[in-house]
């Protein structure tokens, strides 16, 4: 076809189109992430001594770190959706944050004993069951990420999927926490880190292939 | 859009790329009424929209005539198009259209170069008649091969500020180096570059 019969073929009958708009995206959001945190809290509730955990150090580190990291990684991921938004610095971002929480996490005083062996410390079954738990909790937020990627028009879908993924798992972890009992840095380290990476391994395999632009 | 400033010549608008280098005031101008022209395509008018395709049809043709074997020009053309119309809805008439055109005609490019080298294997007739650009294809290919040998920092900036022609700025922006790093990068790149082309004794 010719061009100029391609551009009548486009422009016939050409019909009005709702414009993206991030803030609508980040309501959207925000009403999901309010959502979810209700049903878990109702269903879940929080954990037993949360009125004590909360005035500790390190459910502040938890679930500041989260928070910043779930708002870094989102804002990327929609500012990203537009032709000629570029994700590296937020991709920069997200990864110096990251290191500084984890940084931050090695000076807090966890209040309880740290010299026992590494297993009991890092405590693998309950590990695993925590992970499983974070990687459900971000499926929403990833569904619905997933379809405004869809929707979106990412330049680098590849980058765009990461951020995606990192601000799912971050906000899985960040509703698990209000849930998880455990205190010891290294262990909310380890385990939050192995369901944030999966999440973001799924995210960047599957994301870029089922958009296209 | 160089239809609707006939005032500007062609070369500079040949010259001028939309993906944030500075740019010459009447590209700006033009990159205004492409907004709002795709601002009133997105509220429906097909009128505007067809004025605005037919310039980007014009602009694209140059895009891609500078950077894919001619016989993928239209194609790229008409897929870039598509794209545009696909994704018009995520056009933010608050900003030029320029950058947001570039990045997808850029996607695209990348998609024609992928498909082309999908195809490379695939065995071609004697009897197709085509312009000779084996110059060009010549250049091209041996570029690529000498670049293949520098850091992949070095091979982007030395690609991004010698031969798209974007500016240091704009360079750093878009690759995460700082403005000094892109220089240096720049400067041993090109360096290492010299010294390739002066050990080999037939670059062709």
């Amino acid at each position: 076809m010719s061009n100029e019969g391609f551009i009548n073929a486009l422009s016939a009958g050409l019909t009005p189109v709702r414009r993206r708009s991030v803030r609508r995206e980040t309501l959207v959001l925000a009403a999901l992430g309010a959502l979810e945190l209700a049903l878990f809290v109702a269903v879940a509730s929080t954990r037993a001594d949360m009125t004590n955990a909360i005035t500790h150090p390190l459910m502040w580190w938890k679930l500041g770190g989260l928070t910043l990291l779930v708002g870094i990684s989102v804002f990327t991921a929609l500012r990203s959706l537009s032709p000629g938004a570029f994700p590296r610095r937020g991709l920069v971002l997200i990864g110096s944050t990251a290191g500084l929480i984890a940084a931050i996490g090695a000076f807090i005083n966890p209040g309880i004993a740290t010299d026992m062996p590494m297993l009991n410390r890092l405590a693998p079954m309950h590990g695993l069951t925590c992970t499983a738990c974070i990687i459900a909790l971000s499926v929403p937020m990833l569904a619905v990420l997933a379809v405004f990627m869809r929707r979106g028009a990412s330049t680098h879908p590849e980058a765009t999927a990461l951020a995606i993924g990192i601000g799912s798992g971050s906000w899985g972890a960040l509703v698990f926490a209000l849930r998880c009992p455990m205190n010891d840095p290294l262990y909310i380290l380890l385990w939050y880190c192995v369901a944030c990476a999966t999440v973001t391994v799924l995210a960047r395999l599957v994301l870029p292939r089922i958009t296209h632009l | 859009m160089s239809l609707a400033i006939p005032f500007l010549p062609a070369t500079v608008l040949q010259s001028a790329d939309v993906a944030g280098r500075r740019k010459p005031e009447g590209v700006r101008l033009a990159e205004d009424e492409w907004g709002r022209l795709m601002s009133a395509a997105q509220a429906g008018n097909g009128g505007a929209y067809r004025r605005l395709l037919a310039d980007l049809t014009v602009w694209l043709g140059r895009y891609f005539a500078r950077r894919l074997p001619a016989g993928e020009v239209d194609d790229a053309v008409q897929e870039t198009l598509l794209a545009v119309h696909r994704n018009r809805h995520t056009y933010d008439p608050a900003y030029p259209l320029g950058p947001w055109l570039g990045a997808i005609a850029k996607r695209k490019w990348i998609d024609q170069l992928r498909a082309l080298e999908r195809r490379s294997a695939e065995m071609l007739t004697d009897t197709i008649a085509t312009p000779d650009h084996e110059a060009a294809i010549t250049s091209a290919t041996v570029l690529s091969s000498l670049m293949s040998q520098l850091r992949p920092a070095q091979s982007q900036v030395i690609l991004l500020v010698k031969v798209q022609g974007y500016s240091i700025q704009d360079a750093s922006r878009e690759t995460g180096q700082s403005v000094s790093a892109v220089k240096v990068n720049i400067h041993r790149g090109l360096g290492r570059l010299t010294n390739l082309v002066s050990k080999t004794n037939d670059v062709e």
